[in-house]
């Protein structure tokens, strides 16, 4: 595992696009602390190996596949009349680089 | 030193389905910015993923073709990342387990021989918005969002820029005719990244991988790989190293222009996605997905060949869906197809290169062509046939026998007795041209058709006068 | 005594013989909700509401839901109403579409009345972190103690008697821990019986559609109204919907195993009282109770379990609040300053805490040692739990180990104490299993609940038991205040 500092946890919220106030991080810290201490005890409990990771809590597999007909799209003003940068019915963001 | 190059690739195509591929919304590729859009392309909070069966299918039969393993558990993964043209913050991709794994495709290397190239995995996934850069800001068409994709990924086992060339080529033919896709790279609909590495031969270590984009045709592909194995190589050769960088190809220069250098593998976090339970595919399902697919390229190949039509002619007639379906319906249970298949690459393509329109605007019925081919075996001459035919593009409401009436056009005879009368007339009238034949002067024999020709005021059938005379001088 | 208070089979039977109109009805829930002071509302819908009850017309006899008022939590999608899951990242944010739910209820005519706080994105357990602050328990005038959440606002509309039902939703407890704070009967069904479409995802592998009543014979109703296959929601189950309000009188002698490492840690003697007298009335009536353990190990790991599968889910989920496609915009020069900004200023820190978290556990290299582990423990604490729901037919325990703990007592930081008491209701997230709490008594005028599991899809029979649970206690109906109305 990563090694858990407070520049990883600066650059992990960076990467997700926000920042924190310092006491955050410090808060973050800790509870790293206790989360990785509760995950290893979690890692020595006897036969854990022998479960598959879980995604759906029971089987629930399917057959069903939507038919390929298409729907009536938004009116595109309605479509973006939650945006609130908009220019010629398109979303405007500053130039996209890269 | 001499280098062997690693080339594999990555190819995204646009499945053309009505839908989209979890959502329902219209997927008909309009020009119009956001009117294609339902709350989950944008993202809206809420909205849920809903496999597309079409989709399914089409990647079923794509896998196929590709002679690979297909899954008939179809599992869906999340991978994560920030970008502006990205509305969830992830895309649904499939990851973990790829509807289909370890195939490949037989191509023509340089030499001729054919060869194998591995594919290791083909999956389905959904595209993202389309973005419009001008110089200050950038405006964002969700029309392309969530537009069904699947991904082609080869093995490094191509060695330079023509394998890389002939195996997109094919892959185009499958998506194009399984009817997955319109394939057409200068429009986006086949994306490829190429990834090229070079490594001394006899090694197996890989070199540093250098990743090519921006390629928007078949021939862009080879054109780049060919310039960038040289550079690669004059790097190694000086003594230098090869960087990690993405490049694109400049067009105007047949150079690769380096676009940035790669900094450390971003990681996408992926994770399974809760929204789509997995999907069982029964057998059958499976079965009928591959048994109903559209004919696919090497095999109407195949089937034109054993028509009587050359390799050459065949690859003409399937350089465009229109063109083999209108050749196909041209020659109805193999009917005349040789010359079909000539009528239609010399003649028919003239006219449609004169009048600038696709086979698809021809205006004359497939069935009309296939007459026309039968007469031109039945003893009427080429250039009967393309008067008829000319006639036939102005008069839409005659058929051909109509048109050969209108113009007056006879048939010339077959019948050996007639022709073998003027053919004894004209050698007796010509001893002169017989001794220039003997004497090996071909010209002569034209000469003498020709003769024949004009005794008969054409109405004899020339390739008939040519196999008697023929014989005819050889008994002299 | 007002027609508001009784169940919503009694409120139709007045609203077929005309006692009572949708529009009093409205009113009199609006008035309630206007004279409450706990916190409870995003948005109280006065207009909309009483316009939709006016045009009720002649009553549906076959339709029990007609014209009874009610609340959702704000993170149901509202189709032009402003839904914000209590995040300032979200304000403003007018929805295209209803959730199926609000859907469902629409066509049932059933009245909208308003929408409810819930902790920000549903990401908590106190009800304390929505953008609007802390909501307050009813069953507390002096605001010292907590609602619980995430539902907070839900459950203490239902709660306080404004309702007959409200609608929540539940990734580790937030709607039956807050119902045990506030009294109240709180539902999850099994996972996929309701469809989540239009519900804001926190964890989908976790999520649930639940809700809030005051007697069970309206959570069996709404159990049977929500569920059913929905196409927009491809997780939804194709089984036939239950019947549960049908069955509802069905005398069955079920067997309970009482999980004894819950009990045990538990020390408030109130509760343990109540607890055991209840399971000694369901014995008297042909019960069988047992006590088995579940494993301390494993009751310990739920927590940890639980918060590293919901942040990694959480975080991807909640990657579209980027303030481009909705919610505030803010300027900046580049695309990622743009979001940046909005995520920035939108979140809270308590989220974004949980998302760097989340996302940690994500990355390719602490996958194996954060989310994996924690998916195959998943997994296994799921064997066990549908072990023990072999022999016997529901799992009864005490729904939290105290009454409403008071506001700064309990934070949403982990800690390290195991509070395996305060934690095990995730049992029924991670397996999907049906789970509802149920009032058990009260200590210092403050509720305390007790939580019932069954087996997947077995809905019918766990109201049934509900019902036996209900009779004994003999606290159907009850909401704070409800004699001084």
């Amino acid at each position: 595992m990563k090694e858990i500092n407070l520049d990883v946890l600066h650059d992990a919220a960076h990467r997700l696009l926000f920042d924190m106030s310092e006491e955050e991080y410090a808060t973050l810290l800790q509870e790293f602390d206790v989360l990785t201490k509760q995950m290893e005890t979690i890692g020595r409990i006897e036969g854990l190996e022998n479960f598959e990771p879980m995604t759906f809590p029971f089987d629930c597999t399917t057959t069903y596949l939507r038919e390929d007909e298409p729907s009536v799209p938004l009116d595109r003003d309605l479509a973006l009349s939650n945006a609130g940068s908009v220019q010629d019915h398109q979303i405007k963001l500053p130039k996209v680089v890269g | 030193m001499n280098f062997e190059a690693v080339i594999g690739l990555e190819i995204h195509v646009e499945m053309k389905t009505r839908s989209k591929m979890f959502s329902s919304s219209p997927n008909s590729f309009t020009r119009f910015p956001n009117t294609e859009v339902t709350c989950f392309d944008m993202a809206y909070p809420g909205t849920m993923p809903r496999v597309n069966k079409a989709a399914v299918i089409n990647a079923i039969r794509v896998a196929n073709a590709l002679h690979m393993t297909i899954d008939p558990l179809v599992r869906f993964d999340r991978k994560n990342y920030f970008y502006a043209d990205l509305p969830k913050g992830f895309q649904i991709t499939q990851q973990f387990h790829p509807i289909g794994r370890e195939g490949y495709l037989e191509i023509k290397g340089r030499d001729g021989e054919l060869k194998r190239i591995g594919i290791e995995r083909i999956h389905m996934e959904e595209d993202t918005c389309k973005q419009l850069h001008f110089a200050s800001y950038s405006l964002l068409d969700y029309n392309r969002a969530g537009v069904p994709l699947i991904e082609i990924v080869s093995h490094p086992e191509m060695r330079n820029g023509t394998e890389a060339m002939r195996y997109v080529e094919a892959i185009r033919n499958i998506v194009l005719f399984s009817g997955t896709s319109d394939g057409k790279m200068e429009e986006g609909s086949l994306r490829c990244d190429v990834n090229v590495s070079l490594r001394p031969y006899g090694t197996k270590k890989f070199g540093t991988k250098v990743e090519i984009k921006n390629l928007n045709s078949t021939k862009n592909i080879e054109s780049a790989l060919d310039y960038e194995i040289l550079r690669q190589s004059a790097i190694l050769l000086s003594g230098g190293k090869v960087q990690q960088e993405t490049r694109r190809y400049d067009e105007a220069s047949g150079k690769t222009v380096l676009m940035r250098v790669k900094t450390d593998a971003v990681d996408y976090k992926y994770f399974p996605e809760p929204n789509i339970t997995p999907i069982r595919l029964s057998p059958e399902f499976v079965q009928n997905a591959i048994d109903t697919c559209p004919e696919l390229y090497d095999s109407k190949k195949a089937r034109y060949v054993a028509l009587g039509l050359s390799e050459v002619d065949a690859d003409i007639l399937l350089s465009s869906l229109a063109m083999a379906k209108y050749f196909e319906e041209a020659s109805i249970g193999g009917k005349f197809a040789k010359t079909v298949a000539n009528f239609l690459i010399s003649d028919v393509n003239a006219y449609l290169n004169k009048n600038g329109i696709s086979i698809e605007e021809f205006p004359l019925k497939p069935a009309y062509l296939n007459e026309l081919a039968g007469l031109q075996e039945d003893g009427f001459t080429h250039k009967q046939v393309m008067q008829a035919l000319n006639y036939l593009l102005e008069n839409q409401d005659v058929n051909p026998k109509g048109a050969l009436e209108a113009l007056h056009i006879e048939k010339q005879s077959n019948d050996d007795g007639l022709v073998l009368a003027f053919v004894n007339d004209v050698l007796a009238a010509n001893p002169q041209s017989i001794a220039d034949f003997k004497a090996g002067k071909d010209r002569a024999l034209g000469f003498l058709v020709g003769q024949v020709m004009k005794a008969a005021k054409g109405k004899v059938n020339p390739s008939a006068v040519s196999k008697v005379m023929l014989e005819e001088l050889k008994k002299r | 005594m007002n027609y508001l208070d009784l169940s919503i089979a009694d409120i139709h039977a007045a609203l077929v013989a005309k006692k009572v109109t949708p529009l009093e009805l409205t009113k009199e829930a609006l008035k309630r909700a206007h004279e409450s002071k706990d916190n409870a509302f995003e948005m109280i819908l006065d207009d909309e509401a009483i316009a939709f009850a006016s045009s009720l017309g002649e009553p549906e006899e076959d339709n029990l839901l007609w014209g009874i008022p009610y609340l959702a939590k704000d993170n149901f999608s509202t189709k032009g109403l402003p839904t914000t899951a209590s995040s300032n990242v979200l304000n403003g944010y007018k929805p295209l579409f209803d959730a199926h739910v609000i859907d469902v209820l629409k066509q049932k005519k059933a009245v909208l009345i308003g929408k409810t706080t819930l902790d920000e994105l549903a990401m908590g357990g106190t009800g304390t972190t929505g953008h609007l602050g802390i909501t307050y328990n009813p069953y507390d005038p002096k605001h010292e103690r907590m609602m619980g959440g995430s539902s907070c606002g839900s459950a203490a509309a239902v709660a306080a008697g404004i309702v007959p039902f409200a609608l929540g939703s539940d990734t580790g407890d937030s709607v039956r821990k807050p119902a045990s704070y506030g009294g109240v009967i709180g539902v999850k069904p099994t996972w996929g019986r309701i469809s989540r479409y239009g519900l804001f995802p926190f964890a989908p592998s976790l999520d649930h559609v639940g809700f809030f009543t005051r007697y069970v014979s309206d959570a069996a109703l709404l159990c049977d109204v929500l569920s059913g296959r929905d196409e927009m929601d491809s997780t939804s189950s194709e089984k036939p919907v239950p019947h549960c309000l049908e069955k509802l009188s069905e005398e069955k002698k079920p067997t309970f195993a009482v999980l004894s490492d819950i009990v045990d840690s538990i020390h408030d003697e109130t509760i343990l009282s109540s607890f055991r007298a209840l399971c000694q009335k369901l014995e008297e009536q042909g019960c069988k109770v047992t006590y088995v353990p579940f494993g301390k190990e494993a009751l310990e790991s739920i927590y940890a379990t639980y918060i590293v599968i919901s942040c990694a889910e959480a975080t991807s989920n909640d990657a579209n609040l980027d303030g481009i496609k909705f919610g505030p915009y803010y300027e900046g020069k580049t695309y990622q300053e743009v979001m940046f900004n909005a995520r920035t200023k939108g979140f809270s820190e308590l989220i974004k805490r949980r998302f760097v978290i989340g996302s940690f556990c994500l990355m390719a290299e602490n996958q194996d040692v954060l989310f994996l582990r924690a998916q195959r423990n998943r997994a296994k604490i799921v064997a066990k739990t549908n072990e023990i729901l072999k022999d016997v037919d529901f799992i009864l325990v005490p729904a939290a180990p105290s009454i409403a703990p008071k506001l700064g007592q309990s934070s949403d930081k982990l800690s390290d104490e195991y509070l395996i008491a305060d934690n095990h209701l995730a049992l029924g997230n991670f397996a999907g299993l049906p789970s509802v709490t149920l009032p058990l008594g009260y200590e210092e005028g403050m509720p305390f609940g007790v939580n019932l599991m069954g087996r997947a899809f077995e809905e019918e029979e766990l109201f049934q038991a509900c019902r036996l649970v209900s009779d004994s206690t003999g606290l159907e109906g009850s909401y704070y205040g409800k004699e001084d109305k």
